[in-house]
C-alpha cells in the first residue's frame, strides 16, 4: 500500500490518502526512505503551490523545505482523526509561503499578479479531479461570483485583504465581507 | 456560524485561507495548542479547501531541495530558512544572556553558533531555552526550546550513543513539583517535538537512560544523564 502510485487525475483519492497516511507513520519511526517516497509524491504539488504563492524560487524552495522538515519531525504525533495528510502538508506549506510573503510587505502596486486561477483553463478540470475537489467546485458555483474569487486568490495565490482589495478594486471592507459570507456559505453548501 | 468576528469557526477559516493579519494569524496559532475545538475546526478547514491546492499548475523542485531536506534531517539542522539580519541580532542578544555563553570553552563556542542558529527558529518574540548538560561538565549535550504554539523543540547537539535495549526519555520538572512530567522517549537522531505544558520559566528539563520503550511507572527509574532549565532569554 505504501508504494501505491499516484496517478494524477485520479477520481477516487482514498488510495493515495491511505498511502500518504502509511508513509508518514514510517517517517514517525524514522524510517528516511519513507520520507523520500513521500517527498517524491508530493514536492511537485506542494513547490508548485508554493511557487504560485511567493512567485520566486528560493523563497518557494523555503517554505517546501521548513514544511517538509517539520512534518518530519512531528509525523509521530499526527493523529489521522485530524484529516488527511495531503491537507495537512498543504496547510504547512502554505502558512510558511504566505508568511514570507507579508513579511516582504510587498507592494501591491509594483507587483505582476498571475492570471487569476478561477479563470485559467484547465484549472477548474484538476480540482473535478478528486472527489472532494469536485464537491467544493460545485459549491463554489453556488457562492456569488466575488465571494468565489477571493476565496480562490487567497487559497492559490496567497493574496491578504489589501491584495484583493486592489485587485478587485473594491473597498477593504467590501473585501472582508466577501470572504466571510462565502465561507460561510461554502461550508454550509459542503456539509448539506 | 455567526458573522461575528470572534467567532471561532470563521477565524479557522480566515486563518486557513491565510487572510489575517500576522499578528492575529500568529494568537490564533498559539491558542490552538491549548484550544482543541479550534485545533478541529482549523482541520476541517484546510480539510474543506485543500483540493484548491490543485488550481495551481504543480512544479517539479530544484534537485537541491532535496539534498537540502536530507541534510537537514541527518544533522538535526534547526528548521530557519526565514533568517534574517534581525533574526539574527535577536539571537545574538539571546545568546548573551545565557549563562552557558561565560564557559569560554571551545565546545562552548561551537555551541554558540548552534544555538543562534537555533533561537532563529521563530523569533520574535525570544522563545524560553534550555541548554542540558550532563553533570559536571559545562558543554551541552541537547538543546530545548519551548515554540510559540505551546510545543517543546529538542535536538541533540553531539551524537549520544545509546544501547540497544536502552532509551533516553525526556522529563519536566516545572518549579515547586515534587515528580518530573515523562514527555517521552527521544528518538534516535536525538530530534524531537514533544507537546508540553510546561511553563516557560524556571521549569527543568531532565534526560534520563532508561529501559527500551521509556519507564513503565510514569517516574524516572534510570539515572539523569542531563538537565537543565528553561529560560526565557530575552
Amino acid at each position: 500500500m505504501a508504494d501505491t502510485e499516484r496517478y494524477p487525475g485520479a477520481p477516487d483519492d482514498s488510495a493515495e490518502a491511505a498511502a500518504l497516511a502509511a508513509l508518514l507513520g514510517r517517517c514517525g519511526q524514522g524510517d528516511r526512505a519513507a520520507f523520500r517516497r513521500l517527498y517524491d509524491l508530493e514536492s511537485k504539488r506542494l513547490y508548485g503551490l508554493a511557487l504560485r504563492i511567493t512567485r520566486q524560487p528560493a523563497l518557494a524552495a523555503d517554505a517546501v523545505h521548513d514544511a517538509l522538515l517539520q512534518a518530519w519531525e512531528r509525523a509521530a504525533l499526527f493523529d489521522p482523526g485530524r484529516g488527511s495528510v495531503a491537507a495537512w502538508l498543504t496547510g504547512l506549506v502554505r502558512y510558511r509561503a504566505i508568511d514570507a510573503m507579508r513579511k516582504r510587505a510587498r507592494e501591491v502596486t509594483g507587483i505582476d499578479l498571475p492570471d487569476e486561477a478561477d479563470e485559467t483553463p484547465g484549472a477548474l478540470e484538476r480540482l473535478s479531479a478528486s472527489a472532494a475537489g469536485e464537491a467544493l467546485r460545485r459549491c463554489l458555483s453556488t457562492l456569488e461570483q466575488h465571494q468565489r474569487r477571493v476565496i480562490v486568490l487567497a487559497f492559490v495565490d496567497g493574496l491578504s485583504h489589501a491584495e484583493l482589495a486592489v485587485r478587485l478594486e473594491s473597498p477593504l471592507g467590501t473585501v472582508k465581507s466577501w470572504i466571510r459570507r462565502g465561507l460561510q456559505a461554502l461550508k454550509a453548501c459542503l456539509e448539506a | 456560524m455567526s458573522d461575528s468576528p470572534d467567532d471561532p469557526d470563521l477565524l479557522a477559516a480566515e486563518y486557513v485561507l491565510g487572510t489575517l493579519d500576522p499578528a492575529t494569524a500568529r494568537r490564533v496559532a498559539a491558542r490552538s495548542a491549548t484550544d482543541a475545538d479550534l485545533r478541529r475546526a482549523i482541520a476541517a478547514w484546510e480539510e474543506r479547501l485543500h483540493p484548491l491546492s490543485a488550481m495551481a499548475d504543480e512544479a517539479a523542485p530544484p534537485d537541491a531541495l532535496w539534498r537540502r531536506l536530507a541534510g537537514s534531517i541527518e544533522t538535526g539542522a534547526p528548521i530557519d530558512s526565514g533568517a534574517t539580519v534581525m533574526r539574527r541580532s535577536v539571537a545574538g542578544r539571546a545568546w548573551r544572556s545565557l549563562p552557558v555563553w561565560r564557559a569560554s570553552t571551545v565546545a562552548g563556542l561551537a555551541l554558540a553558533a548552534g544555538l543562534a542558529a537555533f533561537i532563529v527558529l521563530r523569533p520574535p518574540p525570544a522563545l524560553p531555552v534550555a541548554a542540558l548538560l550532563p553533570s559536571g561538565s559545562a558543554a551541552p549535550a541537547y538543546m530545548a526550546q519551548l515554540q510559540p504554539d505551546g510545543m517543546l523543540r529538542v535536538f541533540a547537539l553531539r551524537q549520544a550513543v545509546v544501547a540497544s535495549d536502552k532509551d533516553l526519555e525526556l522529563w519536566a520538572l516545572p518549579r515547586g513539583a515534587s515528580a518530573p512530567i515523562p514527555l517521552g522517549v527521544l528518538p534516535a537522531g536525538g530530534r524531537a517535538v514533544v507537546a508540553s505544558n510546561v511553563s516557560a520559566n524556571g521549569t527543568q528539563l531532565l534526560i534520563s537512560l532508561e529501559q527500551k520503550g521509556g519507564s513503565p511507572t510514569g517516574r524516572p527509574q534510570g539515572p539523569v544523564l542531563y538537565a537543565g532549565t528553561l529560560h526565557e532569554v530575552d
